[in-house]
C-alpha cells in the first residue's frame, strides 16, 4: 500500500502568479538600483578613535600609579566643598572634567 | 519554464547575469521571468498565503539582484537562485514567526476529531502542508525543499547546504513527527500512514 503522507506531501498544487508580479518584482529593484549605495562603514576612523582610547586610558592608569600623593594633592582644593556636602564635590569635579575635556579638541588642533 | 533550468544553469541565465553585472538592469527581467512561478511556489509552500508569498518572492528576487555578483557560475542558476530565496524565506520566518494559518485542522483535531470525518482529499492534503509548517524549522526546511525538488535528494541537500546523510535524518524525523500529529487526520480517509521508505 502506498504511503498515504508521502502521496499528500509529494503531491502538487501550483501557484500561479499573479499579472502584475513580475513587473512589481521589476520596479522595486529599479527602486533599489536607483539608490545611493550605502555608506560604508569607517573601520579606520573608528580603529583610530578605539586605538586613541585604548592610549588615553592606559595613560591615565599609568599616570594616576605613577603620581601618588601628588595627584590627591591636585584634587585637595576641592576639599572644602566636599566637606560642605559630598555631592558637591562630584559635581565640582565632574564640571572639572568638562571643562578640560572640551579644551582637548582645541589643544590638538594647534 | 523554470521546470528546464532546474537542474542546471541555462545559456540564457548565464547571459542575463553577465548582461545584469555590466549595468543593463533590464536584463533582470529575463531572470524574473523565468523563475517567478518557481521562487513563488516555493515561498507558497512555507506560507500558505497567495499576498505574503508575493511579498517574500518579491523581497528574494531583490537579494539575488543585490548578490548576484556573488554567482560565480560554478553551480547550477537555479540551486543558487534557490538557496539565496531559501534563506530569504528562512530569515523572515525566523523574524516573523510561523504564518497565521487560520483555523488549523491539525490542532482541531484535539477538539473535534469527528468534525475531520468527512475532509475531501484536497482538504488533507492542505492539513497536511500546513502541519508541516508547524514542525521545528529544521525538518519543516527538509521536508518543504525536499518535495519541491521533486524528491531529488542531492540537490536539495545542496540548496539546504547540508549533507545528503543530515537530509536523510532530517527527513526521516520530520515525517515521523507529522506521522504523529497527522495520525487521526489519515485515519479518516481509510488509508492508514505506512513507514515510508
Amino acid at each position: 500500500m502506498p504511503d498515504e503522507l508521502e502521496r499528500l506531501l509529494a503531491s502538487n498544487d501550483p501557484l500561479e502568479p499573479s499579472s502584475g508580479f513580475a513587473a512589481g518584482v521589476m520596479a522595486a529593484v529599479r527602486r533599489q538600483a536607483a539608490e545611493p549605495p550605502p555608506l560604508p562603514f569607517p573601520w579606520l576612523r573608528f580603529l583610530v578613535g578605539v586605538g586613541a582610547c585604548l592610549l588615553l586610558a592606559g595613560a591615565g592608569a599609568a599616570l594616576w600609579l605613577s603620581s601618588g600623593d601628588a595627584l590627591l594633592n591636585l584634587v585637595a582644593p576641592l576639599a572644602p566643598v566636599e566637606a560642605a556636602g559630598p555631592e558637591l564635590g562630584y559635581a565640582a569635579l565632574a564640571l572639572a572634567a568638562s571643562a578640560l575635556l572640551a579644551r582637548l579638541p582645541r589643544a590638538l588642533v594647534r | 519554464m523554470p521546470k528546464k533550468g532546474r537542474m542546471g544553469g541555462t545559456d540564457e541565465d548565464n547571459a542575463d547575469v553577465a548582461r545584469v553585472l555590466a549595468g543593463d538592469l533590464e536584463a533582470f527581467a529575463g531572470i524574473v521571468r523565468r523563475w517567478q512561478s518557481r521562487l513563488l511556489n516555493l515561498a507558497w509552500r512555507f506560507c500558505r498565503d497567495r499576498a505574503m508569498a508575493e511579498d517574500m518572492a518579491q523581497e528574494a528576487f531583490l537579494k539575488a539582484y543585490r548578490s548576484l555578483s556573488s554567482f560565480r557560475g560554478e553551480a547550477a542558476f537555479s540551486s543558487w537562485l534557490t538557496s539565496v530565496a531559501l534563506n530569504s524565506y528562512r530569515s523572515r520566518l525566523r523574524a516573523e514567526g510561523p504564518p497565521l494559518l487560520g483555523i488549523d485542522l491539525v490542532q482541531a483535531l484535539a477538539v473535534a476529531p469527528a468534525a475531520l470525518e468527512g475532509l475531501h482529499d484536497t482538504e488533507r492534503t492542505e492539513a497536511v502542508r500546513r502541519a508541516v509548517l508547524l514542525l521545528p524549522p529544521r525538518y519543516r526546511d527538509a521536508i518543504v525543499v525536499f518535495y519541491f525538488q521533486e524528491r531529488d535528494l542531492a540537490e536539495s541537500a545542496r540548496i539546504l547546504g547540508i549533507a545528503e546523510g543530515t537530509l536523510k535524518a532530517r527527513l526521516h524525523r520530520g515525517r515521523e513527527l507529522l506521522r504523529r500529529r497527522c495520525a487521526m487526520l489519515m485515519m479518516g480517509s481509510g488509508r492508514p500512514l505506512e513507514q515510508g521508505t
